[in-house]
């Protein structure tokens, strides 16, 4: 962290994948054709919750031009990054619609569909569960009956026996005997459905096994890691056996996020050695067949005192996390560690419980349960102040986390953890809240959001920096550019840290597990903030390389010489050497020569981080940074309709630094529409009966396009230094989706007096609750 | 899963058109194919021939008959004809109807004769031919056919069009020239959604009786003309708004799907007739 002018780090550059994206240049996975390339077919469960007793793949098997044809007999191996609770492929039962069952490759994507076709699955039907109350009920049909006897990392806590794939309790303070001393207590329930990320780019994974065992992939994921560890520890193949690519992804959101395809195209090519093997899902599977956002039911007691502080405050969140919850256990450990929000809740009560349905599997989803959660919170925090008299926003300023105030796991923050009250007073005053203008059918919401990386504790990463012998710079990192920026940001640092012309710079973030550094997953908000920290490490290294030549070269004390633009000074006398003299190792007049070709690699992990207490979640450092922050929004309501137009969304976060003002402009405004679009539009909807999606399509499906973008989108930003951030930064990508949905609502009932308390906000439902309210008071 | 070859043929004559739909079961004939490939794709429908009939002459033709009707050939896009200066003069709501179909790419494509032999009860033109009473030619295996569209729709994706029949035009008549008044429709977002529902309102220049229009989609298995709100409108006028709005909430027949419930529908019909209504002024 310094407070010394920056020469790129904060400002414009040009976007450095932009022209290879604009040109087409950039290639994805599914642009990539491979020599003799086998095409798969998965065959899905049409069944939400069976036992499958038989599968049979001979008639597929005789298909002209089918090479391999795979089921859960032949790969009965575990997989999953934090609870290992599902199969490449089911072996004895299926737990959603579109649960793979088994998969064919084939020289054509004809022969693979009708191998799939004639693939003979027997399957019993079993109760099936789509709601998290049936699946808590006493008695219920266990979706996981071997639950206890999976393995899992030591913080997650599946209960076997039941549904319940993970529970975090949060225990602060003594909250019965807080709720005794309230004046007031507003209990409530709200309930988030189940929505899909809806990536450009679906997911799609090719793998080939060669003739000396070793397994290459290339797979559009967020991962690359993280999919060679878990893929190395499904089929236990040495990890330096394995090789994983990710070409450019078309987004992700979370959903590429761990391991998906990537084991069933691994299968396939076992099975076809030497082939190549693409598996991808299409539009319409890839709303329900690989991963959704985990649906979210979520009751809260809230207790006050006169003066509008929050004494006691009780949160039950159950998590519909789905068939499967290898990714989504972790979800609802976040959401129990940050059940509080952006408020000091001195005496907390906080169940956060995941429960096995027969839904889609919940997995990540950029704000990785924060948006559902706050959800609730946020609503729940203006209908108190409400009850009291209080104006929202002096009842959240007076509530809120800062400086000296502890979390929900008794963590104290600093002065560097961020400023959640700057962002609020910062949203109020764009919107002029508090001005008294009241136009019929028109209102105003403000909501919080805050969010920590939900990462294990030693999740790092590293880079390497090298050199060109024309002195340009080469920085490989292995997070991926999903859209956010990354490889810009990466180059800022770089160039920041050597003084470097920003031309003269190149990152190669098309990450390679055979030949780029470590990292652990592009998830979390984590990439600026860890990649970032890794860059400027290197360029330390290198920085202390280049003057450490020329010290030698100028016979001058490296303390006296800086660089500048690509080049070595010494400042007393003038002298300079330009960085490819150095980078192959300086060459003295007379022919000797020293140093050598500068290179670095460097690593970043959070440091002190603490595992939370198991019985109480209490810990002083349970994540590495909190990032806060608010939105405003300002919507006109059609009060016969009930349709509604969100005309204006102003968003503040304290970000520790903005590293390019229109990269970061993009995600606020991007995590805006997204947000908006899982707020009034967006929730998958499956038959009640059978669990078979209803809407898995853009036709029925729908996410904003261009003309469902309000008028206004503005963002602001706080920069409260990050303790450890490069350059003070810290993450705010998922963050600009998190409050969205909420600060509409509470815009709704400024406007027209309705509350919609299930996600999303749809017109039927507001004109619902225009209705129900007219009948409670009837005109007179 | 439709895995039998797909055989795509071009057709220059509705003559050869028809003869190479009548060879083969299964064939499908080809216009701008926006809902067709779809349908292919989600298994709904598995041609083994697609006809094209782009190619023949004619069929993207837009133009004034001696009687004064305008033809509309079945290959003429959307966005064709929603920007033709003799649709925007005398048929408006036709051209408003028209660019309530999907995005611009689709109405590039899309046509309007597709839109029609579609049958969805959505289908955003047929509020206006509809209300327009224009007329579907066809040619078929047994001859030239002409049907008005009134009685053409016989329920989701059923029309009278006897098998083997090829769209040829639509045709609007002179005397439905100048009617005017507005096209209503509520969905999901406002970019690219299917309707869930539709009201238009319309009225003829020379009013009085049978000048009214009152036509509905998606709330009925066909879109819906309203007689009898048509009726208190010719006698009344915007005064009878609120009287038209209950004659349509009442003869709608809406179901429950992923796009609304039966009862916002209906009570949707109501507020949007009342509206167009009142904005015939």
């Amino acid at each position: 962290m310094s407070d010394k002018p920056t020469r790129w780090v904060g400002t414009e550059v040009p976007r450095v994948d932009g022209l290879e994206k604009v040109t087409g240049a950039a290639r994805y996975t599914g642009d990539l054709k491979f020599p003799r390339m086998l095409h798969a077919v998965v065959v899905r469960s049409p069944h939400a919750h069976a036992r499958v007793r038989d599968v049979r793949l001979e008639q597929a098997a005789r298909v002209p031009g089918v090479r391999a044809v795979a089921c859960g007999k032949d790969f009965p191996f575990h997989v999953g990054i934090y609870l290992k609770d599902q199969t490449v492929f089911a072996t004895d039962r299926v737990r959603y619609v579109g649960d793979p069952v088994a998969a064919v490759a084939a020289e054509t994507p004809e022969a693979a569909r009708e191998a799939a076709a004639r693939v003979e699955v027997d399957y019993e039907p079993l109760p099936v569960i789509l709601d998290v109350a049936d699946g808590m009920a006493p008695g219920a049909t266990l979706v996981h009956p071997d639950l206890g006897s999976y393995e899992c990392v030591p913080w997650i806590t599946p209960k076997g026996g039941s549904n319940v794939c993970n529970h975090l309790k949060v225990r602060k303070g003594d909250y019965e005997a807080a709720l005794r001393r309230c004046a007031h207590v507003v209990e409530r329930s709200f309930s988030v459905p189940q929505v899909q990320h809806v990536p450009i780019e679906g997911h799609i994974s090719v793998a080939r096994m060669d003739g000396a065992g070793k397994l290459e992939v290339y797979t559009s994921a967020q991962s690359p890691f993280t999919v060679r560890h878990l893929l190395s520890a499904c089929f236990k193949l040495p990890h330096g056996d394995v090789r994983v690519v990710v070409p450019h992804v078309g987004g992700g959101f979370g959903g590429k996020a761990g391991i998906n395809l990537e084991p069933i195209a691994a299968a396939l090519a076992m099975k076809a050695r030497g082939r190549w093997v693409r598996v991808l899902v299409d539009r319409s599977e890839e709303f329900y067949a690989v991963v959704v956002r985990q649906g979210l039911e979520a009751t809260l007691v809230t207790g006050v005192d006169k003066q509008g502080k929050v004494l006691a405050q009780k949160l039950l969140y159950l998590w519909n996390c789905g068939g499967y919850g290898g990714y989504g256990v972790n979800v609802v450990r976040a959401a129990g560690y940050t059940c509080g929000g952006a408020y000091e809740f001195p005496n907390l009560w906080g169940d956060s419980i995941g429960v096995y349905t027969n839904r889609p599997v919940g997995s990540a989803y950029r704000g990785f349960g924060m948006q559902e959660i706050h959800w609730a919170l946020e609503q729940q925090m203006t209908m108190v102040a409400q009850e009291i008299g209080m104006d929202p926003v002096e009842f959240r300023l007076r509530n809120c986390l800062g400086p000296g105030k502890s979390t929900v796991t008794g963590q104290v923050l600093d002065e560097h953890s961020g400023r959640i009250d700057l962002c609020i007073r910062k949203v109020a005053e764009e919107l002029g809240w508090g001005d008294g203008r009241k136009e019929p059918n028109r209102g105003r919401g403000i909501a919080c959001a805050v969010k920590a990386p939900a990462m294990p504790n030693d999740a790092a990463s590293s880079v390497l920096l090298k050199f060109c012998e024309d002195g340009m710079l080469e920085v490989l990192i292995s997070g991926i550019d999903i859209g956010q920026g990354l490889k810009t940001v990466a180059a800022q640092f770089a160039a920041e840290a050597l003084d470097l012309p920003f031309d003269k710079v190149r990152v190669r973030g098309l990450p390679d597990t055979d030949l780029s550094p470590y990292d652990w997953q592009t998830v979390a908000s984590r990439q600026t903030w860890a990649t970032g920290n890794a860059v400027l490490r290197a360029a330390e290294n290198c920085k202390q390389q280049l003057l450490g030549m020329a010290s030698r070269a100028f016979d001058a004390p490296a303390s006296r010489l800086r660089l500048a633009n690509g080049t070595v000074l010494d400042p007393e006398t003038g002298r300079s050497l330009p960085f490819e003299r150095l980078v192959m190792g300086y060459q003295f007049d007379d022919g000797h020569t020293i140093g050598g070709p500068v290179a670095a690699a460097a690593s970043f992990i959070p440091e002190g981080l603490i595992f939370l207490d198991p019985e109480t979640s209490q810990s002083p450092k349970p994540v590495a940074k909190w990032t806060f922050g608010a939105q405003g929004v300002e919507v006109r309501v059609d009060p016969e309709t009930g349709q509604f137009t969100v005309e204006r969304i102003v968003g503040c976060y304290d970000v520790g630094k903005v590293v390019h003002p229109s990269l970061i402009r993009g995600q606020t405004y991007g995590g805006m529409i997204q947000g908006l679009g899982t707020g009034v539009m967006e929730e998958l909807l499956l038959d009640p009966q059978t669990g078979r999606p209803r809407n898995a399509s853009l036709t029925d499906y729908k996410i904003p396009t261009t003309e469902d973008i309000p008028e206004k989108l503005e963002a602001h930003f706080v920069e409260t230094p990050q303790a450890d951030g490069p350059l003070g930064a810290r993450g705010v990508g998922e963050h600009t989706m998190i409050p969205t949905p909420a600060a509409i609502s509470d815009a709704l009932f400024d406007a027209c007096g309705i509350r919609v308390t299930r996600m999303p906000i749809t017109a039927e439902k507001v004109r619902a609750a225009l209705q129900a309210k007219k009948k409670e008071q009837p005109t007179p | 899963m439709n895995v039998r070859p797909l055989e795509f043929r071009t057709a220059r004559s509705t003559a050869e058109a028809t003869a190479l739909w009548a060879e083969v079961p299964d064939a499908y004939y080809l216009a701008g194919g926006t809902d067709l490939l779809i349908q292919m794709r989600l298994g709904r429908r598995s041609p083994a021939r697609l006809i094209d009939l782009k190619r023949i002459p004619g069929l993207s033709a837009i133009e004034v008959r001696g009687d004064g009707a305008l033809s509309i050939g079945a290959c003429v896009p959307l966005g064709v004809i929603a920007a033709h200066p003799e649709v925007r003069a005398r048929y408006p709501l036709l051209a408003e109807c028209c660019l309530a179909v999907g995005s611009y790419p689709v109405r590039n494509r899309a046509t309007m004769a597709g839109n029609v032999c579609n049958a969805s009860p959505a289908a955003d033109t047929a509020a206006a031919l509809l209300a327009l009473e224009a007329a579907v030619e066809a040619s078929g295996p047994n001859g030239d056919v002409v049907l008005p569209l009134a009685g053409f729709f016989q329920g989701p994706g059923k029309t009278v069009l006897p098998a083997g029949a090829l769209v040829t035009a639509l045709v609007l008549p002179a005397k439905a020239a100048g009617c005017r008044g507005s096209f209503h429709r509520l969905s999901r977002r406002r970019g690219v959604d299917l309707a869930t529902l539709g009201v238009l309102v319309g009225r003829h220049a020379a009013g009085g009786a049978g000048a009214h229009r009152v036509v509905l989609t998606a709330v009925a298995p066909t879109p819906l003309r309203v007689p009898a709100a048509e009726a208190l409108l010719d006698r009344q006028g915007a005064a009878a708004a609120a009287q038209a709005a209950e004659a349509a909430r009442a003869a709608c027949k809406p179901i429950d799907d992923v796009r609304g419930t039966a009862q916002y529908r209906r009570e949707m019909v109501g507020v949007l007739v009342a509206r167009a209504a009142a904005a015939l002024g």
